[in-house]
C-alpha cells in the first residue's frame, strides 16, 4: 500500500490531495498532457520534480530515503536500455546491483524473458532491437528489480498499434500476478478500462475523482472527469436550466420520426464522419454544440447530411 | 498534382538478403487520398524514401502521370513531406515558416502573400501567423507543417509520414479532419503512411495493406475492414483482429480456414445446444473486458476458449454474473473462408 499525503503537483496554489494506491492492482492515473502524471510518478520515485508532498509505503515514509535507495522501479515513455549491455546484462542489472547469486539471477532472467517473450534475444544488444522489443527489455528490467512499487508513465504510447494491443493484454495478466503497487500513466481512457483496476483522474495537478472505471464511467463527478474518461469526448447540453451530457457511444441513429418513451432525441447536422472499422465516429453541431458519436461498424453517413440521433434519457449525466 | 503509379517497384539495400519491396503494383489517382497501411519493418518509410527520391528503386518503374521518375532527384519531383515530429524553424514566426519554401523558389513577393493568405485561411492560421513556434502546441506545429508542405503551388505530391504521432489522442480527430478537407479542396495527391488502422481508414479513399515488402490488398476502407482478401489483411486491420478458427469449427466446408470479426458473433447465454449446427460454437470465458455500459448493460469485449482456438467477441455481456470460468454458446452470424491465407468465400449464417 502506498500512501500519498499533501501532493502538489503543479504549483503551490493547487489543492493539495491525498491517495492511496492498494498493491496486487493496476492502478490508472489518467490526466491530459501536463496534467501532473509524470511529476507524480517522479515524486514517488524521489527524482526532481516540481510537485511536493509526503509519500509513505507500508506506513514507513519514503520522504527521507534517497531515489536509489527507494523499492521503486520506474518504466518511461522512451524505450531507457543499457546500449552497451546484452538483452539478458540488461535484464539482470538491477540484480547484480544488489548482489544476488548468478543462480538466481540466471532463473529470474530466463523467466522474465519468456513472460515477455524475448527469450530468444537474450544474446543482441539494444540497437539490434524493434522499439517494441526494446520496451519489454525496460518493462522486464523494472520487473527483475522486485520492488513493491512499479512506476509506468505511458510506456506503451510509442508503440505500434498491433504490438501496444498484445503487450497491453501481457502486461495485465503478468502485473496482476504480482503484489506490487503498479501506477500506470496514461492519456487515453481506453487504457482505463483495459489495464486499469482502480482510476484516479487528474487535471491541472489536482485530483478529479477516483474508483473502479465502471464506477467512474457511470457516475462522473463532474464535467471533467466525464471528459476525461470519454472516447473521444463527451456531448454537452442542457435541458430545464442543468447542464447535461452524453457519452458518444450512448448516441444512435433514430429510424423514423416517432421517439420511443424513454428516449430523448436531438437533431445532429453532420460535420464529420470517420471509421477504424471496428467502430464510427460520426461529428455533427447538436444546439450550437459540437457532438460526435460513436457507433459499432461502419455507417452510410457523411458531412452535411441531417439526422435524428436518440439515447436513452438513463445514459443522460446531470449535473 | 500528379496521378502515382508503380509498376513492378522493387527494392533491396545494398548487400540485404531479400528485398525489402519485391515487386508493388499500384495506381494512385491524381487527387487521391492513399493511405499505405502497415506494421513496423512492412517497408513503408523505404517506399515513401523511393517516392520523395531519396532512394531509387533497384528494379521496375515508378511514374508521376505518364512520367518516368524511377531516376529523377528529388528537387525535381515536387514531393512535400510532413513527418511524424512537426519539424519547423523555430526562429521564424508561423508565417515566415510558411512563407519559407516559396521564398527559396524565388517567387514573387505577390504570389508567396497570395499563397500565404490562401493555406491561412484554408488551415485556420491566421491568428498564429505571427507566433513563433515555441509558444504552440504540438497540435498547432504540426498544422503549420501541413501548411508548409501544402504551400507550393507547383507540389505534385505530399507525403504524409504518421503526422499525428505527436497529437493528443483527443485532438487527432481534428487535424486528420482538417487534412481531409484540404486535400478535397486542393485535390492534392496524398500519401499518407501509418500503422495505425484508424488514421488510415479515416483519411483515405483507398487503403493499400503492405507487409513484408508487399501489398496484400487495395481497397476502400469498407472492402478492407469487412472482406479482406488475405488473413493478414483480417488480423492486422481491427482491434482485436479478425477471429481465425479452422473451417470445420463452424461446419465450414470449402475452405481450410474461417475468420470472422469479434462483432460478427454474438453470445448465446449458458446453455450450449448439443447439435453442432452450422455458425454455432461453444467455449469457456477467459476474460471479460468491460469497456462501458448503455441504458445500464454492459457491454465490452470477452475472450472465449474454444476446442479449436481463442476468439473474441464485441457486443453486449448478456449477463452481469458471467465471469471467467464460465461455459458459453457463441452464434456467428458471417464469416469469410481462407485457403492458403486467401479469401475463397463469403458465408452468412442464417
Amino acid at each position: 500500500m502506498l500512501e500519498l499525503s499533501n501532493i502538489c503537483l503543479r504549483s503551490s496554489d493547487s489543492v493539495p490531495f491525498i491517495h492511496t494506491f492498494a498493491a496486487g492492482e493496476i492502478s490508472v492515473v489518467l490526466g491530459a498532457n501536463q496534467s501532473g502524471k509524470t511529476d507524480l510518478c517522479r515524486l514517488v520515485a524521489g527524482l526532481n520534480t516540481r510537485a511536493s508532498g509526503n509519500v509513505c509505503l507500508v506506513g514507513t515514509s519514503l520522504d527521507r530515503v534517497s531515489p536509489r535507495r527507494r523499492p521503486v522501479s520506474m518504466v518511461y515513455q522512451a524505450f531507457v536500455n543499457y546500449p552497451n549491455l546484452t538483452v539478458f546484462d540488461n535484464i539482470a542489472s538491477p540484480m547484480r546491483a544488489r548482489k544476488q547469486s548468478s543462480q538466481t539471477i540466471v532463473q529470474a532472467v530466463n523467466d522474465l524473458a519468456e513472460k515477455l517473450r524475448i527469450s530468444e534475444l537474450l544474446g543482441r544488444f539494444p540497437h539490434e532491437l524493434s522499439g517494441g522489443q526494446q520496451q519489454r527489455v525496460a518493462i522486464a528490467r523494472s520487473l527483475a528489480k522486485q520492488a513493491q512499487v512499479l512506476l509506468m508513465d505511458e510506456p506503451l504510447v510509442n508503440l505500434d498499434f498491433k504490438l501496444r494491443e498484445a503487450l497491453e493484454v501481457e502486461l495485465r495478466d503478468l502485473l496482476r500476478a504480482t503484489n506490487t503497487v503498479v501506477i500506470y500513466t496514461s492519456s487515453d481512457p481506453r487504457d482505463a478500462f483495459n489495464l486499469g483496476d482502480q482510476l484516479l483522474l487528474l487535471a491541472d495537478g489536482e485530483k478529479v475523482q477516483t474508483g473502479t472505471p465502471l464506477e467512474v464511467y457511470q457516475k462522473p463527478n463532474s464535467m471533467v472527469a466525464m471528459e476525461l474518461l470519454a472516447d473521444p469526448g463527451i456531448n454537452r447540453f442542457s435541458r430545464d436550466g442543468t447542464s447535461c451530457a452524453l457519452r458518444p457511444e450512448h448516441i444512435g441513429v433514430q429510424d423514423g420520426k416517432i421517439t420511443p418513451a424513454g428516449l430523448m432525441s436531438f437533431d445532429m447536422l453532420v460535420t464529420a464522419y470517420e471509421t477504424n472499422g471496428d467502430e464510427s465516429f460520426v461529428h455533427g453541431q447538436v444546439e450550437a454544440q459540437e457532438w460526435v458519436m460513436r457507433s459499432r461498424g461502419m455507417l452510410p453517413v457523411h458531412a452535411g447530411q441531417r439526422l435524428t440521433v436518440a439515447a436513452a434519457s438513463q445514459d443522460v449525466v446531470h449535473f | 498534382m500528379a496521378g502515382i503509379s508503380l509498376d513492378n517497384l522493387s527494392f533491396k539495400y545494398p548487400g540485404a538478403q531479400d528485398a525489402t519491396l519485391s515487386k508493388l503494383n499500384l495506381n494512385i489517382a491524381n487527387g487521391e487520398a492513399h493511405a499505405l497501411l502497415g506494421a513496423s519493418g512492412a517497408g513503408k518509410t523505404t517506399l515513401l524514401n523511393i517516392l520523395s527520391g531519396l532512394l531509387r528503386p533497384t528494379g521496375g518503374v515508378l511514374r508521376f502521370d505518364d512520367l518516368d521518375v524511377s531516376n529523377q532527384q528529388g528537387r525535381e519531383r515536387n514531393v512535400a513531406q510532413v513527418f511524424q515530429f512537426p519539424v519547423l524553424y523555430e526562429s521564424l514566426t508561423v508565417a515566415e515558416n510558411l512563407a519559407f519554401p516559396l521564398k527559396t523558389k524565388k517567387l514573387q513577393s505577390k504570389v508567396i502573400t497570395q499563397r500565404l493568405d490562401y493555406i491561412c485561411s484554408e488551415l485556420e492560421l491566421d491568428e498564429l501567423r505571427s507566433v513563433k513556434p515555441a509558444k504552440l502546441s504540438l497540435f498547432q506545429k504540426q498544422l503549420v507543417a501541413v501548411g508548409k508542405a501544402l504551400v507550393r503551388p507547383d507540389v505534385s505530391l505530399v507525403l504524409l509520414d504518421e503526422p499525428l504521432t505527436a497529437v493528443e489522442p483527443r485532438v487527432k480527430w481534428r487535424l486528420r479532419q482538417t487534412l481531409r478537407r484540404v486535400q478535397a479542396d486542393l485535390k492534392v495527391t496524398m500519401i499518407y503512411v501509418t500503422h495505425d488502422q484508424t488514421e488510415a481508414l479515416t483519411f483515405a479513399d483507398r487503403v493499400s495493406v503492405l507487409t513484408a515488402g508487399g501489398i496484400l490488398q487495395t481497397g476502400t476502407p469498407e472492402e478492407v475492414y469487412a472482406s479482406p482478401e488475405h488473413e493478414f489483411v483480417g488480423h492486422f486491420v481491427g482491434s482485436p483482429g479478425m477471429n481465425f478458427l479452422p473451417a470445420n469449427a463452424l461446419g465450414v466446408a470449402d475452405a481450410e480456414r474461417v475468420g470472422f470479426r469479434p462483432e460478427w458473433a454474438t453470445l448465446t447465454g449458458n446453455q450450449p445446444s448439443s447439435a453442432q449446427k452450422r455458425g454455432h460454437l461453444h467455449g469457456s470465458v477467459l476474460r471479460i473486458r468491460v469497456q462501458g455500459a448503455k441504458a445500464g448493460k454492459p457491454f465490452g469485449l470477452v475472450t472465449m476458449a474454444t476446442s479449436q482456438g481463442e476468439i473474441a467477441i464485441r457486443g453486449y455481456i448478456p449477463d452481469t454474473s458471467i465471469t471467467a470460468g464460465d461455459s458459453l454458446g457463441v452464434c456467428v452470424h458471417r464469416c469469410i473462408g481462407y485457403t492458403n491465407e486467401l479469401k475463397v468465400s463469403d458465408i452468412e449464417f442464417l
